[in-house]
């Protein structure tokens, strides 16, 4: 397991660099420049050419690319054209928005799953079966942003339980705690439900297996409590493929908010990145598209970890 | 494969039924599938016959009339524009449908070429092929959509770019992974040893089989594709307007949400809709395509029926 792991470890940077150089190079290779429309069109051609020169917008881009490297070999992330500011500043403010949303939305699919999906298991072809099914056909069809669209329309508007944007701004109706968790609940839903169905199918599909399963036949001959066959037994089997899903689809929350960001007014990395699109801000777009990119690595690899820990069959 | 698939009812005897049809018989017996057909239907004609059948144009400005509930002159209602929104989802299912075939078409011009590459010669290539399309799959698919139409500027063309590199890996997955599988049977040995070439080995006959997996995966491209347009039409990035588009028109009707809740509720319908019966249709489709689901006598002899044929 350990030398598939180093593998996978030592080849990440490789696959930064290839992501890396792809993305510089659809920024590079399109055209808008950030200085011009900065400044608008009535500086000076000097004016320009000195802000491009202090971007080393001047260079080709395969140097840029270099220069952009080597700083970022020494923590440094370069600077937003647009703001003036750090992009490590930048990602310091946005991705702790980011992770929370993220965390938020993963909790809300847990809570809703593990339940539904185990029951759904147990109660095969009944009511709940079906509305389990039906949820999970919902969920997979359902866009978040339109989904964020019914919740804005059904709990902030006609029912006015929850505020319509929040997070960051501390617009919050809620006292205490709850004004704390208040902001938070929509956008979770809203992004959590496709993971909701991922996840209650899959919980499903694999406590359907393991209720098959012939230890499962032992455990009752043995005359154990139902209580733990099913979860000493059953549930912690089926949580394998579980388990590593969690840690998947977590790293691709964080890359998917944008939508929800632009609804709810988060200050999230998604934005951040729509807007520097608009801007032509290299720098951020590129720093920005790195960490997620990161995330979305380290999520995967920590799900092959988690099914080498949790489960003692699997051996790489 | 159009060729293949003409010419081998003549070489399967006619006691056995061909492998398409039965796969046919099975889609059609099932209720899910006949809902996805028939919802997935609904909207392409809709799409298609939307200037006969609905009286308005979608880009007609009658300010007279905005914003008018749904009623029997305007099934939907019109927007702030007074245009009928009926007419706009039509002619917006015209994009989403487009955009939607042109994606599963680019990634799969690049994703089954380099799938079957990669799965039957195998060896090095296989490595630094699928060690490329790992690193596209760490894109998060929509900021790579949002960055490239956002950089090169929204069009039909951008947006399927955008949306079918991502898609690429993908397909190239499900295809290598199948290759694997079918270059190791015994039909395949059987054909080399007659004297096939790589050529039309890979093309007639591994092509040709592992077709089942590659029209299900496809069809989750397919709506993948509709709703990731919707979100870059939401965002501001998809087509621009007046072209009606659902993801643009949803994104408008943000603003009229206390008094003209129709807005957001039709959009928003059409685009749960249109994925529902899309996938409805993948998942019978997977069932009926998987011989083992079959309950009779099934793929294996169509198989054995097609190596000796080929001579």
């Amino acid at each position: 397991m350990w030398s598939y792991l180093s593998k996978r470890i030592i080849q990440m940077p490789l696959v930064l660099v290839v992501v890396s150089i792809t993305i510089f190079l659809i920024i590079r290779l399109t055209p808008g420049d950030p200085i011009q429309i900065m400044l608008g069109m009535q500086t000076s051609p000097e004016a320009v050419a000195a802000l491009r020169a202090e971007f080393r917008l001047d260079e080709p881009w395969h140097m840029q690319y270099i220069y952009w490297v080597g700083d970022l070999l020494q923590g440094d992330f370069g600077r937003s054209i647009r703001l003036n500011a750090p992009v490590l500043q930048l990602l310091a403010e946005r991705l702790p928005v980011s992770l929370a949303l993220a965390l938020s939305a993963m909790l809300f699919a847990v809570v809703v799953s593990i339940p539904l999906g185990l029951l759904a298991a147990l109660k095969r072809n009944t009511w709940i079966d079906y509305l389990a099914t039906g949820y999970t056909l919902f969920g997979f069809a359902v866009p978040n942003f339109a989904l964020a669209m019914i919740l804005i329309y059904v709990f902030s508007i006609t029912l006015g339980w929850f505020p319509i944007t929040g997070i960051g701004s501390g617009a919050s109706t809620g006292q205490g705690l709850w004004g704390a968790i208040q902001p938070y609940v929509l956008p979770a839903v809203a992004l959590g439900t496709l993971q909701t169905a991922i996840f209650t199918r899959l919980l499903r599909s694999s406590m359907i297996d393991v209720l098959n399963q012939d230890y499962m036949r032992t455990a009752q001959a043995k005359g154990l409590q139902p209580l733990v066959i099913l979860l000493v037994h059953a549930l912690k089997n089926a949580m394998i493929p579980f388990v590593t899903m969690l840690a998947i689809q977590f790293g691709y929350l964080i890359g998917i908010q944008v939508t929800i960001e632009h609804i709810f007014a988060i200050p999230g990395m998604g934005s951040a990145i729509l807007s520097a699109v608009v801007n032509r801000d290299f720098p951020v777009i590129q720093g920005f598209v790195l960490v997620i990119a990161t995330f979305f690595m380290l999520a995967n690899i920590l799900a092959d970890i988690l099914y080498g820990i949790i489960d003692p069959r699997i051996r790489y | 494969m159009a060729t293949q698939d003409a010419s081998s009812p003549a070489a399967t005897p006619a006691t056995y039924e061909s492998g398409t049809r039965m796969a046919l018989r099975q889609l059609l017996r099932n209720r899910a599938a006949a809902i996805g057909l028939f919802g997935v239907l609904l909207i392409v004609l809709l799409a298609i016959f939307a200037p006969w059948i609905i009286p308005y144009d979608p880009t007609a400005i009658a300010l007279s009339s905005k914003l008018q509930p749904p009623s029997f002159a305007h099934w939907l209602g019109t927007d702030h524009f007074g245009r009928d929104v009926l007419a706009r989802m039509a002619y917006g299912a015209r994009v989403s449908l487009t955009v939607g075939l042109s994606t599963v078409a680019f990634a799969a011009l690049f994703g089954v070429p380099i799938g079957l590459l990669a799965g039957y010669v195998g060896g090095q290539l296989d490595n630094v092929l699928m060690r490329l399309m790992d690193a596209f799959l760490t894109f998060p698919p929509l900021l790579l959509g949002v960055a490239i139409v956002g950089l090169l500027g929204a069009d039909l063309t951008t947006v399927t770019l955008a949306l079918g590199i991502v898609q690429i890996p993908v397909l190239a997955r499900v295809v290598r992974s199948s290759t694997l599988v079918v270059r190791e049977e015994t039909y395949i040995t059987a054909t080399r040893a007659l004297g096939a070439g790589a050529w039309r080995l890979v093309s007639q006959h591994i092509l040709r089989n592992i077709l089942s997996p590659l029209v299900v995966q496809i069809t989750i491209v397919f709506s993948a594709a509709i709703v990731a347009e919707a979100s870059l039409s939401f965002l501001g990035l998809g087509v621009q307007p007046p072209t009606p588009s659902w993801g643009r028109d949803l994104s408008e009707a943000r603003r009229f949400m206390v008094d003209a809740p129709w807005l957001f509720m039709a959009p928003t319908g059409f685009i749960i809709v249109s994925v529902m019966a899309i996938n409805f249709m993948g998942d019978s489709l997977r069932d009926a395509l998987d011989p083992r689901s079959w309950v009779r006598r099934a793929a294996p002899t169509k198989e054995t029926a097609d190596a000796p044929a080929d001579r």
